[in-house]
């Protein structure tokens, strides 16, 4: 019983890993948390929806052709909003992006209005390992975030772009004198940070009923991911992804089901009050 | 139409006191509160529950200040030793657990049904079809009180302190300014404010429930501020009062557009206002007002001093 809530909780915890990732990129890059995160899920989730249901493709390429839009759309947004902002403080920033979070919203919300709204899929047939009732849907999202987290990582460890975001990420100024563009880098993460996004989206919206709120419910659990795992540590991020969904899911052994996101900010408030640098995160010396 | 008026003013009336509390906390002392549709929730809850008490709406009001006063306390201790982009993450949080606990907790705030019958002050001291006029001079006199402890305080060694903390911690630290101590007080204050408005809020609805708590109220409030310019409190009432005229002007736009719905319309105007937060930010970022700042007094004004001091010259 307790097993099959870890393992659901494991495989929540995937979903999560993948806006957590995106949010500590763009916290690396760009040095804000970036509010709009929940929103840029929910429009994800619906433009595979467009392809998925009014289009007739299967979820799938619905998924693919929609994350790759919406990368676009991110790098878009960025052009037009977060670039005229580069000089700001991060605190502009962020209450900018709760302004691009209420349009994004909105635009699903105008176009679909409040309805709750799910995939055309096939539903499989539950199936049992070892005592654990595992359905199909979680067997997808579990592929499909290790996938993707292993294609993030090989970017981010083996190839020059990689490289160049982690020299920008840690230095910026240092990174431009060794001839690194940033605006390049930037837009690359923008359009990493919004396949993610979108595809976490997708797999929220298989887990769970597609409505204008659907990425507002994963937004403190994701915030909650990133801090534990330090903000800017990609590989923190999944391990404090995987932890939330865990601790999330069995909690709800002791307390409503309701409350998973007060668990995710409490956790919040202990892991800033004992360990402000986040599990993983190294001890820094700021300014 | 003038009863339809007084009772925009009055809404406009309670978000301009968030907005005063929110400009305190974030246009003064740069301290983000995301939250402040959860922080105003628990103040019109907590006068609501005290009110239905019996305990009377003036007790009611001072619990809603305290208890949000306390409850920003804790979390801006919480943040005490990180940069501002956590207690943001954390406001935004906290609004949440509010939102959870409101909706779940129905022994104790009827969840989604909501609390009805709040009792309102001086009610039955003052003939009922006039009650509307009276409150809202009751909150125009809140906000003429806190507007103008506000400008005392904005200008009081206490201010510039918190100004210092601001624009740069560490130096105000090197100053002797005790930062942690400093922000926590300000934040609390900040609460202190919004518990104000929550009360005030459940008291002129006379029933509240979860869905007059979204996040659109937050957008509103920092819509209100940035349009208003930071730390300005009189362009911050301007703001409010700018914020009224685009919500209730696209109100109208039902009447041009048949074919939207309610949800359509209500999803225009957030788009509105997100825009609105955006291009003000990237383009006037300082808002209408810009903020107040010591002057000093040019000598020409003075013809006398100028005119002595020309004579010692000459001599």
């Amino acid at each position: 019983m307790t097993a099959q809530y870890i393992f659901n909780g494991f495989v929540s915890g995937m979903i999560l890993a993948l806006p957590a990732v995106a949010l500590t990129l763009i916290y690396g890059i760009l040095k804000f948390p970036n509010f709009a995160s929940g929103a840029m899920l929910t429009v994800g989730a619906y433009l595979a929806l467009i392809f998925n249901v009014y289009l007739g493709m299967p979820l799938l390429w619905a998924a693919i052709i929609g994350s790759l839009i919406f990368a676009l759309i991110a790098v878009g947004i960025d052009q037009a909003v977060f670039r005229q902002l580069r000089e700001r403080t991060a605190i502009t920033l962020l209450v900018c992006s709760m302004g691009v979070s209420f349009v994004l919203e909105n635009i699903a919300r105008f176009i679909f209005g409040n309805g709750a709204r799910s995939y055309d899929l096939a539903i499989a047939r539950p199936k049992h390992f070892f005592g654990l009732r595992i359905n199909n849907e979680q067997i997808i999202t579990a592929a499909t975030a290790v996938a993707a987290m292993i294609v993030v990582y090989f970017i981010l460890r083996h190839t020059a772009l990689g490289r160049a975001m982690r020299a920008v990420a840690d230095n910026p100024s240092l990174a431009a004198v060794r001839g690194v563009r940033r605006e390049s880098i930037v837009r690359w993460t923008w359009a990493i940070t919004g396949t993610l996004t979108a595809v976490a989206g997708v797999l929220a919206g298989m887990d769970r009923a597609i409505d204008p709120l659907l990425g507002w419910n994963y937004i403190v659990s994701t915030f909650a991911a990133a801090i534990l795992g330090g903000l800017g540590n990609p590989v923190g991020a999944v391990i404090g992804a995987l932890t939330v969904g865990v601790v999330e899911e069995t909690s709800t052994l002791f307390i409503p089901p309701n409350y998973r996101q007060v668990v995710s900010f409490l956790a919040i408030a202990l892991l800033l009050i004992l360990r402000p640098q986040g599990l993983l995160g190294a001890a820094k010396i700021k300014k | 139409m003038v009863s339809y008026l007084v009772t925009i003013l009055s809404l406009v009336a309670i978000i301009s006191i968030l907005g005063l509390a929110l400009n305190l906390q974030w246009g003064l002392c740069g301290m983000v509160n995301f939250g402040i549709a959860g922080f105003f929730a628990l103040g019109a809850y907590t006068a609501a529950l005290v009110d239905l008490a019996g305990a009377g709406t003036l007790v009611a009001t001072v619990a809603a200040a305290a208890v949000c006063g306390i409850a920003c306390a804790l979390v801006a201790l919480v943040s005490l030793r990180l940069s501002d982009e956590y207690l943001a993450i954390l406001t935004l949080g906290f609004g949440e657990v509010v939102r959870l606990v409101v909706l779940n907790e129905e022994w104790l705030t009827h969840g989604s049904l909501g609390l009805p019958g709040i009792p309102r002050p001086f009610w039955g001291l003052i003939p009922e079809e006039q009650y509307e006029y009276w409150f809202l001079g009751m909150l125009g006199g809140v906000i003429l009180l806190l507007f103008l402890a506000l400008e005392k305080l904005l200008r009081s060694p206490f201010g510039r302190a918190i100004r210092a903390v601001r624009e740069d911690d560490v130096v105000a630290a090197t100053l002797g300014k005790d930062v942690v101590k400093l922000r926590v007080k300000v934040f609390a204050l900040g609460g202190v404010i919004i518990g104000i408005a929550g009360a005030f809020h459940s008291f002129y609805m006379t029933y509240i429930d979860p869905s007059q708590f979204s996040a659109i109220l937050t957008a509103y409030v920092f819509m209100a501020v940035i349009a208003g310019g930071r730390a300005s409190n009189s362009g911050l009432l301007l703001g409010s009062v700018g914020l009224m005229a685009v919500i209730e002007g696209t109100r109208f736009l039902k009447d041009i557009f048949n074919i939207f719905d309610a949800t359509q319309l209500s999803a225009i105007r957030l788009i509105l206002i997100g825009l609105g937060l955006i291009l003000l930010l990237i383009f006037r970022p300082q808002g209408c007002f810009a903020e107040y700042r010591l002057k000093i007094k040019k000598p020409e004004k003075e013809p006398r001093k100028a005119s002595v001091q020309t004579e010692t010259r000459t001599t």
